[in-house]
């Protein structure tokens, strides 16, 4: 796909994902070539797709598509993702009245669920982690340069700036390990990857509602969303933590490093 | 050249070719001898010569070359990665700033390890407000008198020629244009070195004393004024190719760390994953960098992030070491323990931790002014 067409494509789904989430923003992607997208070019468009779900705040259960990618099972069913802590949990619209997840999206706790293979889905979960830091960044340093205390705006002041700069550190950190290609090790790639964007969004929402102080606990800005909604999305697929542990037990077992890539 | 079959080349080529340093000493002059040893050798067989431009003694080729070559010299352990710095930012500063013919000249001698030079910008008085330096250089008829203090100059005592940083400039001169470079030979009377003693007990740094030194103005590097954008220019190549080569350097280690620790179970799991995740992070930031670099890519303030990503994960890499590896580090007398109290210099060196947030800050997250 040609850079034009990729921008225009973009701005597409941009516009549909601010003014619209859920079920209907499932539905108004699947107009906008959801599925071919993910069939056709699933190396743009899971990137592209989930940073911009990140980037607005909005939700679709397209993750479902990125596990049933690689998963073989019957079409139509909705797989029970593994989330940390060793639960597991559907997307489930029909309940939505009683659904009891931070931040609105609609999972719900199910008793069981089989094995999954995740690489492509944890890359997916971590470019929403990293487009809802960068979002978070961007509404913290507004809010920087807006703000004046002692007669000036306290992005003036080192040690804001400097929260902003480790935010900044972390999420580019974390978009060169899902931008990395995992040819030699897809699942050890993927699961870096996801640690990764957990901890940089993490960081990022430490940092944020810290330098927005007081307005940014509040649920009248935008903040909130983003924090409560990764603190979620790490918990996805297996949290920062527990990834981070099951990659060093890798090492243990192994008892060599593996570079993963060549120049 | 394919970047492929150029690696397998030189792991071909270092295989048949025992370059492995002999056992026993580890003094820092057994060490500039090794490190003069693995120059001069792969010099002569060109791998040294790659990723330079054939007007300075190079073969020509992606910059990218010199990455792998350093990754597979400090990868086997046949060399340590700092001198490695010196030279990968010393040479496209003398081929950007001084006369082609000085640089020809000059450049093969540092490549194939028969000269050693040091760089000489920090002073007791400028660490990181480096545009504040005071040694001073005045013109007197063909030459130039240089009067003033260097400090933190590594491999100074091995040096045979300093890129030295003066001010020209009058007290009405801008400090960015008040700044001048100069090519100088340690061997010029007035240039006293004295090595500094380190808390890891490797004396690298050097003070440097200038006293009534003459420089002849053909070693100047570029034209008066030119020495703070040189020294801007340079850094770059600080954060590029080297750093890969610290990074091969920093998974040997791990490597080593790993091996050592495997006994300990699942108690180590948490502390190894976190070490590996830094590293990993680093390695996929610097591994876009490199491509960056080689696809014609200016390289500018994004290298902050590098800089600070390095300098966090080997801070961790050591500190996770002395956590798994309870008083080996404090009672005894290995190579943990040089190299974890000198990486504790990490965010120190090269533009410290706070600088590289202040340029993140001012420069890539456009915060204005403190």
């Amino acid at each position: 796909m040609d850079p034009e067409s990729l921008e225009l494509l973009e701005d597409a789904l941009r516009k549909t994902m601010l003014s619209t989430s859920g079920a209907e923003l499932d539905a108004a992607l699947a107009e906008l070539g959801w599925a071919d997208m993910l069939s056709d070019m699933s190396e743009l468009a899971i990137p592209l797709v989930f940073r911009l779900l990140g980037e607005t705040g909005s939700h679709a259960s397209v993750l479902n598509d990125v596990v049933l990618l690689t998963a073989v099972r019957e079409a139509g069913l909705t797989p029970a993702l593994p989330y940390a802590g060793g639960g597991w949990v559907v997307w489930d619209y029909a309940d939505a009245s009683e659904n009891s997840t931070l931040g609105g999206l609609p999972l719900r706790r199910v008793d069981e669920g089989g094995h999954l293979r995740l690489p492509d889905a944890r890359r997916a979960v971590g470019w929403w982690l990293v487009g809802a830091s960068r979002a978070m960044l961007a509404l913290a340093r507004q809010h920087a340069l807006d703000r004046v205390q002692f007669g000036r705006p306290i992005a003036g002041f080192q040690a804001v700036r400097h929260r902003l700069a480790e935010t900044l550190v972390a999420i580019e950190g974390a978009e060169a390990t899902l931008s990395l290609p995992g040819d030699d090790n897809p699942d050890l790639t993927a699961l870096l990857a996801k640690a990764a964007a957990g901890k940089a969004a993490l960081t990022a929402a430490k940092h944020c509602q810290q330098v927005l102080g007081g307005i940014g606990f509040t649920a009248e800005h935008d903040l909130h969303h983003h924090v409560e909604r990764v603190l979620v999305l790490d918990g996805l697929l297996g949290s920062s933590k527990e990834l981070t542990q099951k990659a060093g037990a890798g090492l243990r077992a192994r008892g060599s490093v593996p570079r993963l890539v060549d120049l | 050249m394919n970047v492929a079959e150029f690696r397998s080349n030189l792991r071909a080529w270092l295989d048949e070719n025992d370059l492995t340093p002999p056992p026993g000493d580890h003094s820092l002059d057994a060490h500039h001898a090794q490190h003069s040893r693995v120059l001069r050798a792969l010099y002569d067989a060109g791998w040294m010569r790659w990723g330079w431009p054939e007007s300075a003694g190079g073969l020509g080729g992606p910059m990218i070359l010199r990455a792998i070559v350093g990754e597979e010299v400090v990868g086997r352990g046949l060399d340590e990665p700092g001198p490695y710095s010196m030279l990968e930012v010393l040479t496209p500063t003398m081929i950007d700033y001084a006369s082609p013919e000085l640089a020809a000249e000059m450049v093969p001698r540092l490549l194939s390890g028969s000269e050693t030079w040091c760089q000489g910008f920090s002073e007791p008085g400028s660490g990181s407000d480096l545009a504040s330096l005071t040694t001073r250089a005045e013109q007197r008829g063909d030459s130039w008198v240089v009067n003033g203090q260097k400090v933190w100059t590594s491999f100074a005592q091995y040096a045979t020629r300093c890129v030295l940083l003066t001010r020209t400039g009058g007290p009405d001169t801008p400090n960015h244009a008040a700044i001048t470079a100069f090519f100088v030979d340690i061997d010029t009377p007035g240039v006293t070195v004295r090595p500094l003693r380190t808390m890891h007990g490797v004396d690298e740094f050097c003070e440097v004393y200038f006293d009534d030194v003459v420089v002849p103005a053909d070693r100047m590097l570029g034209n008066p004024g030119d020495g703070w954008q040189l020294a801007m220019d340079l850094l770059p190549y600080e954060r590029s190719t080297c750093f890969w080569q610290r990074i091969a350097y920093l998974y040997s280690r791990f490597d080593a760390l790993v091996g050592e620790v495997r006994q300990l179970g699942q108690a180590a799991d948490s502390h190894l994953g976190d070490a590996y995740l830094a590293l990993h992070t680093l390695r996929c930031r610097s591994r876009a960098t490199q491509h960056r670099l080689a696809d014609g890519q200016k390289l500018g303030p994004d290298t902050s992030i590098d800089k600070v990503l390095l300098a966090s994960a080997e801070q961790q890499l050591y500190d996770t070491a002395r956590d798994l590896m309870p008083g080996v580090i404090e009672l005894d007398d290995t190579a943990w323990r040089t190299e974890f109290l000198y990486s504790r210099a990490a965010t120190i060196y090269g533009g410290t931790a706070e600088v590289q947030r202040n340029i993140i800050a001012r420069r890539l997250l456009d915060l204005g002014k403190e």
